[in-house]
C-alpha cells in the first residue's frame, strides 16, 4: 500500500542530448496550466579564484539586466506583463535560471530563458549598481547575529577551502569585480556541455522539445575546464569563536566538516539527523530535549546531510537562546552528539525515522518547479530517474549497525567548532560581566 | 484586456460546505494529483480578541495545544506525524489561529482524531506551561534581534491607538511572563468550540467517505456559547504620527503604514493593485526608481495587508550607502502623489492585474496552498469573496487606482517610523579564534 504511493506520484522523464551537449529533462505534468523551467550551469562560487570571490552570483544577478536583444527594463516587463516570473540564483555548485508562466506564454518563458543564460551583456552601468547593491546587502546582513554566526563557522571549519567564504563574497573582493571578469567567466562555463535544462509542466514533449531544439540550435559548445582544490581537512583540534553583538540572544552553531552528497552513508546519516536533530515537529533528540524538555530555545536543530554536496558540507547543530542558558545549551548540544556518536539508536527511533523519512518523501514532489529541480538534482549527483522509487529502499535497508557506525564515524564531540554571536566577551564571558561559562 | 478566467483559475466550485450540527464548519475539496491530504482546523480567535493585559494568549494557546491531552499525552502529537510520514505546523495571526498536518492519503485519518480532541481536552500541566513559556519568550526574543520585526512592532503600536492590530501576535514581553496556566485554560474555553472552528480538508480522498468520518468524529463535541464580540473600532488618524526607533544598526530602515479598508471592501481591490504596481517586479514604479535610478534602497516594497478589521497598507525601505532616510521617504511620497494627480499608465495597470491572476494560479499547486487560501478567506469574509475576486480586480480603472492613492496614502493618514542608529553598532572585525 504505502509503496504504491510514491507509483502513482512517479513521472516519466524524456531524456535528450542535443548536438551542442545540452542536457534536456522534460517531464508533462497537466494538472495545472503552467511550466516551469529551470535552466542549471554547473559552475559556482566554488570555483571563484580568492581574490575575486562572489564573481560566480555576481553573474548570476546580472544575466537579467540585459541581453544583446533587450534590456534590463524590456526583460522585467516582457516577463512582469504576462504574470510570470524569471528569477536567477547562484549557490556554491550551480548558477540557476528560472522561469514560470502560464502554459499561453510558454513561447515567450522559453525565450527569455534562453536570452538571459545565453547572451547577457552585462551593462556598465548595471555593473556598477549590482556591485553597489551587493555591498550594501552585505552590510545589511551584518546587522542579523545568525549570519554572522554562520559566516564565522564556516570560516572557521572550511580554512583555506572555498567553502570557507560566504557565496556572495567579501567588500573588498566585490568591489574588485570588472565586466571583463563576468564576461570572462560567462564564456568559460556557460556552455550547453556544462548546463542542464529541466522543464516540468502543461506541455506536450513532442511539441516542446522541437522548440528547445530551435531556440538552442546556435548556443556553441567548448571544452571546459574547471579550477582544481584540495579537498577540505576535518578539524583535529576544537576551534572557538566568541563575537560580540548587543543582542537578546546567543546564536550558536556548534559541528564539524561533513559529508558529499555521494558518501555511501548519505542514507544512515539522514536517519542519524531525523534521530538527532531533525524530523517531524520536536521529536528528534536535540529539539526535544532542549527545546520541549528544558525550554532553552525556540529554534534548535542539528543536520550532517542538509549541505552535503559536491564538497563535503557541515555537521552543524544550531541554538538561538538566551545569554544566561549559555552553558545548560551548549552541555545539551554536545551531550546529545556524544550520546549518538557512542550509543547506537533505539529499533523504534530507527523504524519511526525510516516511517518519517519515506512517508514524506512524497511532498517532495507536489509542484512543477519541485520536480523540475529534483531532475537537475538527479541528473547532477546521478541518483537516476528511478531514484523516486528506489529512494524508499535506500532508507529501509539501512540497519542499527550502519548509523551507529556512521555516527561514530561521522559526529566528533571532542574536536568540533563553537561559534557564538551575541551579547558575550571575546573570551566568552558575558557581556554584562555577571557570569562566565 | 480581458483577465484569462478560463476553468484552470482557482474556484471553490468544487468546494463542498457542510455544517455540523455543533456548528463545526467543514469545507472539502478532493483533488487527486497527489496522493496527498491537507487537514487543517481554524479557530476565529487571534491576537485581535486580546484584552490589555492578556497578549499573546491566542499564540501561546497555540504553543499549548502540541502539549498534549488525556488521550494524546506529551511528544505524541509530534510522534504520530512522525511515524505516519507527514509535518505538521500551526500560526496564529491577528484575526484566526490554525493548525495543519500534511499526510500521504493512505495514512492521514490520524489528523482528524487529534484535531477532535485537542478541540477541548487540551490539558493544561503545569510544568509544562511554565517551560513553554521559555520557549515562547524566545520565540519573542528572536524576532527583537531582527531590525524588521522591531521596527514593525513599534510601528503598528503607533499607528493604532486603540485596536488591538496594535499589540505584537507573540504578546508583550511582560505579559506572556505573567501569562498562568489557569487563565490560559480560561482563554481556550472561551473561543475553542466547534461553532468558532472551521475544517478544512483538501487533497487525495472521497468526500463522502470523509464526512462521515468527521461526522462521526466531530459531532459529539458540543458547541460551546458564542465567543464575546470585539467591539473595538480604531478612529479616525487626525494627522501624521512620526517615531524613532534606535537600534544597534548603521543602516536606516524606514516603515510607513496608511489607514486602509479591510478585505472586500469596495476599495481593497485597487488598492491591492496599487501595491502590485508600486512594487512587484523589477518593472514596478518604486523598483524603477529607487532601486535603479536614484540607487538609495537595497529593497522597497508596497502592500496592502488583508485583514477582518480595517488594517494598514505598508510601504517599507532599507535606505543604501550613503542616501539620507530623508531622501528614501520623499521618494515615496513624490511616486505616491504623481499616481493620485497624474495616474498610472494603461500598461502598469494591465500588467498588475495579470500579476495578481497569475499568482493566483501558480501560487495553488500544492494541496497546503489551497487549503490555506480557503480557510483564511472563510476566515476573514466568506469563499464568495474567491470566486468574485479576479472580476473585481478586473474592473478596476486607473482612475480607481489614482482615487483610492490619494484618499488613503496621504500625510495625514500616515504613520511613519525609521529604524536609525544607537550608535552601539559594531564592526565585527576581530581576530579572536581560539584554537586549543
Amino acid at each position: 500500500m504505502k509503496t504504491d504511493l510514491m507509483s502513482r506520484r512517479s513521472f516519466q522523464v524524456h531524456e535528450h542530448s542535443l548536438d551542442n551537449g545540452l542536457r534536456v529533462l522534460l517531464v508533462e505534468n497537466p494538472s495545472i496550466p503552467t511550466i516551469s523551467a529551470n535552466a542549471s550551469v554547473l559552475t559556482g562560487a566554488r570555483y571563484d579564484p580568492e581574490d575575486k570571490a562572489g564573481l560566480a552570483l555576481m553573474v548570476s544577478r546580472l544575466l537579467d539586466e540585459g541581453t544583446d536583444n533587450r534590456t534590463s527594463l524590456e526583460i522585467a516587463e516582457a516577463i512582469e506583463s504576462v504574470g510570470g516570473a524569471i528569477e536567477t540564483d547562484g549557490s556554491f555548485e550551480r548558477i540557476v535560471v528560472s522561469v514560470g508562466v502560464l502554459k499561453k506564454d510558454v513561447e515567450l518563458g522559453i525565450d527569455l530563458l534562453a536570452d538571459v543564460l545565453t547572451r547577457p551583456s552585462f551593462p556598465e552601468d548595471y555593473v556598477v549598481k549590482e556591485k553597489e547593491r551587493t555591498l550594501s546587502e552585505i552590510a545589511s546582513a551584518k546587522d542579523r547575529p545568525q549570519v554572522v554566526a554562520g559566516w564565522a563557522f564556516n570560516e572557521l571549519i572550511y580554512q583555506q577551502h572555498p567553502l570557507h567564504r560566504p557565496a556572495h563574497g567579501y567588500p573588498e573582493t566585490v568591489s574588485r569585480l570588472t565586466r571583463e571578469d563576468l564576461q570572462t567567466f560567462h564564456k568559460r562555463y556557460f556552455v550547453p556541455n556544462n548546463t542542464i535544462l529541466s522543464i516540468v509542466g502543461d506541455f506536450r514533449v513532442s511539441e516542446m522539445l522541437p522548440r528547445v531544439e530551435r531556440v538552442f540550435a546556435d548556443w556553441a559548445p567548448h571544452p571546459l575546464a574547471f579550477p582544481q582544490y584540495r579537498p577540505p581537512v576535518r578539524q583535529t583540534s576544537r576551534r572557538t569563536k566568541f563575537i560580540t553583538m548587543p543582542a537578546q540572544q546567543l546564536n550558536i552553531y556548534l559541528g564539524h566538516l561533513g559529508v558529499e552528497r555521494a558518501n555511501p552513508d548519505y542514507y544512515a546519516l539522514q536517519l542519524l539527523d531525523t534521530i538527532l536533530g531533525g524530523g517531524a515537529g520536536f521529536t528528534a533528540r536535540i529539539p526535544q530535549k532542549l527545546r520541549d524538555e528544558l525550554g532553552l530555545a525556540y529554534t534548535t536543530f542539528a543536520s550532517i546531510t542538509m549541505t552535503a554536496g559536491i564538497d563535503p558540507g557541515r555537521f552543524v547543530a544550531f541554538i538561538g537562546t538566551s545569554p544566561e542558558n549559555m552553558t545548560l545549551a551548549l552541555d545539551g548540544l554536545i551531550n546529545e552528539i556524544r550520546r549518538a556518536a557512542n550509543e547506537p539508536v533505539t529499533a523504534e527511533e530507527l523504524h519511526d525515522a525510516q516511517e518519517y523519512l519515506t512517508g514524506s518523501f512524497v511532498f517532495a514532489f507536489e509542484t512543477s518547479g519541485q520536480i523540475a529541480r529534483f531532475l537537475t538534482h538527479a541528473e547532477v549527483y546521478k541518483l537516476g530517474f528511478d531514484y523516486v522509487e528506489k529512494y524508499p529502499e535506500y532508507i529501509k535497508r539501512v540497519t542499527i549497525e550502519d548509523v551507529a557506525r556512521a555516527a561514530k564515524k561521522y559526529l566528533d564531540p571532542e574536536n568540533y567548532t563553537l561559534v557564538v554571536v551575541g551579547p558575550v566577551n571575546p573570551n566568552g564571558s558575558f557581556v554584562n560581566g555577571t557570569s562566565k561559562n | 484586456m480581458s483577465l484569462l478566467a478560463t476553468s484552470s483559475t482557482f474556484t471553490t466550485e468544487d468546494v463542498r460546505k457542510t455544517v455540523l450540527d455543533n456548528g463545526l464548519v467543514v469545507l472539502t475539496k478532493e483533488l487527486h494529483t497527489s496522493p496527498i491530504v491537507t487537514s487543517m482546523i481554524w479557530y476565529k480567535v487571534g491576537s485581535r480578541n486580546e484584552e490589555i493585559g492578556h497578549t499573546g494568549k491566542s499564540h501561546f494557546l497555540e504553543h499549548m495545544l502540541f502539549k498534549g491531552t488525556d488521550r494524546f499525552k506529551k511528544g505524541e502529537i509530534d510522534l504520530l506525524t512522525l511515524k505516519n510520514g507527514g509535518g505538521n505546523n500551526a500560526f496564529t495571526a491577528h484575526d484566526f489561529t490554525a493548525y495543519y498536518f500534511n499526510f500521504a492519503s493512505d495514512r492521514w485519518h490520524v489528523a482528524l482524531d487529534i484535531e477532535a480532541d485537542r478541540m477541548v481536552n487540551c490539558t493544561f500541566e503545569s510544568d509544562e506551561f511554565e517551560a513553554e513559556k521559555k520557549v515562547v519568550i524566545e520565540e519573542l526574543k528572536t524576532s527583537l534581534d531582527s531590525p524588521w520585526g522591531l521596527l514593525i512592532q513599534e510601528a503598528d503600536a503607533a499607528a493604532y491607538k486603540i485596536h488591538p492590530y496594535r499589540n505584537p501576535i507573540v504578546g508583550w514581553l511582560q505579559d506572556v511572563e505573567r501569562a498562568s496556566a489557569a487563565e490560559q485554560q480560561v482563554y481556550y474555553r472561551k473561543y475553542y468550540h466547534p461553532n468558532n472552528a472551521l475544517l478544512v480538508l483538501v487533497g487525495d480522498f472521497n468526500t463522502d467517505t470523509v464526512l462521515e468520518r468527521v461526522e462521526r468524529i466531530f459531532s459529539g463535541i458540543p458547541s460551546g456559547p458564542t465567543p464575546p464580540a470585539m467591539l473595538m473600532n480604531e478612529p479616525q488618524q487626525r494627522g501624521e504620527r512620526r517615531l524613532v526607533v534606535r537600534w544597534r544598526s548603521k543602516i536606516p530602515r524606514i516603515a510607513i503604514a496608511y489607514h486602509a479598508p479591510r478585505i472586500a471592501d469596495g476599495d481593497s481591490y485597487a488598492l491591492q493593485l496599487l501595491g502590485v504596481i508600486l512594487s512587484e517586479g523589477k518593472a514596478s514604479r518604486l523598483y524603477q526608481r529607487m532601486v535603479e535610478r536614484e540607487q538609495s534602497v537595497t529593497f522597497v516594497s508596497a502592500e496592502y495587508g488583508e485583514s477582518m478589521d480595517p488594517t494598514l497598507f505598508h510601504v517599507r525601505a532599507e535606505a543604501r550607502g550613503n542616501h539620507s532616510i530623508e531622501g528614501v521617504e520623499a521618494s515615496i511620497y513624490d511616486e505616491l502623489s504623481r499616481i493620485a494627480t497624474i495616474g498610472v499608465t494603461p500598461q502598469e495597470l494591465a500588467r498588475a492585474k495579470h500579476q495578481i491572476e497569475a499568482h493566483f494560479i501558480l501560487s495553488r499547486e500544492r494541496t497546503l496552498d489551497q487549503s490555506i487560501l480557503l480557510g483564511q478567506i472563510e476566515m476573514l469574509d466568506g469563499l464568495n469573496y474567491i470566486d468574485d475576486y479576479l472580476g473585481r480586480i478586473a474592473a478596476i480603472t486607473a482612475a480607481d487606482i489614482s482615487e483610492v492613492c490619494g484618499r488613503y496614502l496621504k500625510e495625514d493618514n500616515r504613520t511613519v517610523a525609521t529604524l536609525l542608529s544607537d550608535g552601539t553598532e559594531t564592526d565585527s572585525s576581530e581576530d579572536d579564534e581560539l584554537e586549543d
